[in-house]
């Protein structure tokens, strides 16, 4: 039995971080994890600068999802000025960060995490013998990436969407063009479902509670209250009910609700609104080893796939919905205002907040993204597995640790940089 | 991809590494997001290490080693220098590693705006001043843009491959941008940099309706008297004038500030680089 496991450079995730676990007669004495990303203070950055300069900035938090942050950015900021956005923008930002779901579950799904599962160091040491599934994973990032190309004009940092609306309108072909690729991106997602459900994972409760937004019109993306079994939140209230706090052995910032753990993703968007998963994605969701609110943490990979078929189809809809017709962006009113924008990432609820002045310039911001909510359960979720494996040997804890921190999904690029303290 | 896979002696890859530091791991992306070609790429050099993807990271001897992200800790710093020991070039990949990027704006900020972030900062790690790896250790090559187009990063990797000298790209934006028939967006009294930017990125954010922020860094020639009296005839005052030209490349710019306030557009110009003030201890 192992007495130390540090882990100074967990691999396969975006950005870095560390953990330190000591044992003693097979109860954990000392579990942390850490975010050791250096901090860039985003949050200080923005301020002085105009309320529409915001997206651009914060964008930058991610490269994963960034179109997540250019749009929570703008719903904050619209929020703040009373902006309406058209439906046509509302449907076009969710495609665009629809484009973006697709593309970051099948990145982290085959890139990050099948490797654990195969048994391999990398998804590109599986090519040999795994080409097609690679070849299909690299399909779905294609057709998520073609999607944020042809709506933002990158495939990264997307520009093309501002307050108010949209700098350049697609054409209605492109729109078409988007329907046929995710059409044929189907079959590659219905697979991955049942890839990912093949696995035998772990049998582990968490005891954090499974937040995200609930929307009653639909699965929830860009709109909802924060919520679980355990209540339900107005977004605007969002600073009464969690809170962040920060340990000194970590660059990221840990956050609670009502002083409790929770955990933010896939898995809880499956748990709190698996019900409103479209017809393709019940039916895999019935397929899967995922029963009625889902405790187990590892299930969170399974929940991703789940949802690949879920939005493909989404997406489709919502291409067959559009009929592009020319409008402006809408004019924001003056300010002063302060905003927050909620809304749901690949990772979990992503919170942008501004306080805009008079002069249009932004006078504080506060960001919260879902590795900052989900680290704390992270951190405790080992803290409780690692004792059920107490008696292997080293190497096969570390894997069933990695497996576990990574069916969580974490960036902790984004997570990085948040340091405010409040003390509630 | 096919004639480069004839060409490369399978037994004599490029050992190449890819590494971020404090970043958003957008460039690292940019590399995978090569969907058609990775797979071939692989075959191509020899991909040592790359943690972001790879267990097996071995982290010795490379040809070429790519860096993205920015130095913003000890930690980073430490990296970098040891990265830079192990390889005989060494890439600076993306904005961030390039120029500092948005990251890097902070060093042009009131410490006030970001003072009420540092409450009880990390015992054991100190933050340093955010800046480009050039600030610390010797940059081969320079890979540009916020992040880089995924089509360049993956020229160069066929370049290096086949033993072709990485050349960087030195029109302004506006070049590809008039090929692109975009309309002016200066004509449309929207704050664009692309006359004073290197292009090379296509003008793939004015091709979608938005303004160049300058992420690629100033053109060797630019100019930038001519630049800033254009964006006050259009009416931005100079403190956003300054703000926008330092958002991505402020470390790499020459003084804006001192020659903003010589008042007269046509001013002399002090070219040599902004220096470090010591706004964040």
């Amino acid at each position: 039995m192992p007495k130390e496991i540090t882990l100074n450079h967990i691999t396969k995730i975006e950005g870095h971080a560390k953990l330190n676990l000591s044992m003693e007669g097979g109860k954990v004495t000392k579990c942390e994890l850490s975010a050791t990303e250096g901090s860039r203070y985003f949050e200080g950055i923005v301020r002085g600068r105009k309320y529409y300069e915001a997206h651009e900035m914060t964008s930058r938090i991610c490269g994963i999802c960034s179109c997540a942050h250019v749009i929570a950015a703008l719903s904050a900021v619209e929020d703040a000025l009373g902006v309406q956005i058209s439906e046509q923008t509302y449907k076009l930002r969710e495609l665009l960060t629809l484009g973006e779901r697709i593309r970051s579950h099948a990145t982290h799904l085959y890139f990050l995490a099948l490797p654990d599962y195969l048994g391999y160091e990398s998804a590109l040491a599986m090519a040999p013998k795994y080409g097609k599934e690679l070849k299909s994973a690299l399909a779905m990032m294609k057709a998520g990436n073609g999607i944020i190309r042809l709506l933002g004009s990158r495939d990264l940092h997307p520009v093309s969407a501002t307050v108010g609306g949209w700098l350049k309108l697609p054409k209605q072909e492109q729109i078409d063009e988007i329907r046929k690729s995710l059409e044929q991106i189907r079959t590659d997602t219905v697979e991955t479902c049942e890839l990912f459900s093949s696995f035998r994972y772990p049998k582990f409760e968490t005891k954090g509670k499974f937040f995200s937004l609930i929307n009653p019109k639909k699965y929830p993306m860009l709109e909802g209250s924060f919520g679980s079994d355990g209540g339900i939140f107005d977004k605007s209230k969002y600073s009464d009910f969690i809170k962040e706090y920060h340990e000194p052995y970590s660059s990221a910032n840990f956050v609670v609700r009502q002083d409790k753990r929770y955990a933010v993703g896939a898995l809880s968007r499956i748990n709190t609104s698996g019900k409103q998963l479209s017809k393709e994605g019940q039916k895999a969701l019935k397929k899967s080893q995922i029963r009625e609110n889902s405790k187990n943490p590892y299930h969170n990979n399974m929940a991703q796939a789940i949802e690949l078929v879920h939005y493909v189809g989404e997406g489709m809809k919502i291409c067959e919905e559009l009929a592009i017709k020319d409008e402006k962006p809408v004019k924001a009113n003056a300010g002063p205002g302060r905003g927050v924008g909620a809304i749901e990432v690949p990772r979990g609820t992503l919170w942008h907040e501004y306080s805009i002045n008079s002069e249009g310039k932004i006078t504080n911001a506060n960001i919260i993204t879902p590795t900052a909510q989900n680290l704390l359960n992270m951190q405790e979720d080992i803290r409780e597995f690692v004792p059920s494996v107490a008696g292997r040997k080293k190497e096969e804890i570390i894997i069933q640790v990695e497996k576990l921190i990574r069916s969580y999904d974490p960036c902790f690029s984004c997570s990085a940089h948040f340091l405010e303290v409040k003390w509630a | 991809m096919e004639k480069l896979l004839q060409v490369r002696n399978p037994d004599n890859k490029l050992k190449v590494g890819f590494y971020g530091i404090t970043g958003c791991a957008g460039c690292l992306l940019s590399v995978i997001f090569n969907e058609d070609e990775l797979l071939d790429l692989i075959k191509v050099v020899d991909l040592k290490a790359f943690p972001f993807v790879k267990e097996v990271n071995v982290d010795e001897s490379f040809d070429y080693i790519f860096v993205e992200g920015l130095v913003a800790d000890e930690d980073d710093l430490e990296v970098l220098q040891r990265l830079r020991k192990n390889s005989k070039f060494l890439v600076a990949l993306g904005a961030c590693s390039c120029t500092g990027c948005v990251p890097a704006y902070r060093q042009f900020t009131l410490k006030e705006n970001y003072e009420h972030l540092l409450y009880r900062k990390r015992e054991e790690i100190k933050d340093l001043q955010p800046t480009p790896v050039d600030d610390h250790v010797r940059a081969d090559y320079y890979i540009p843009g916020c992040p880089p187009d995924k089509k360049e990063i993956l020229n160069f990797l066929k370049g290096i491959a086949i033993g072709k000298e990485p050349k960087p790209y030195e029109s302004p934006v506006c070049i590809e941008c008039r090929k692109n028939g975009n309309q002016c967006l200066l004509d449309l009294g929207k704050p664009c940099l692309g006359p004073i930017t290197a292009g090379g990125c296509n003008s793939v954010c004015i091709n979608g309706g938005f303004e160049c922020w300058g992420c690629r860094g100033p053109t060797k020639d630019m100019n930038l008297p001519l630049m800033i009296k254009m964006l006050r005839d259009r009416g931005f005052d100079d403190a956003f004038i300054e703000a926008r030209m330092r958002t991505f490349v402020g470390l790499k710019m020459p003084i804006v500030e001192e020659f903003m306030k010589s008042k007269e557009a046509g001013g002399k110009l002090d070219t040599k680089f902004y220096g470090k003030k010591e706004y964040f201890e």
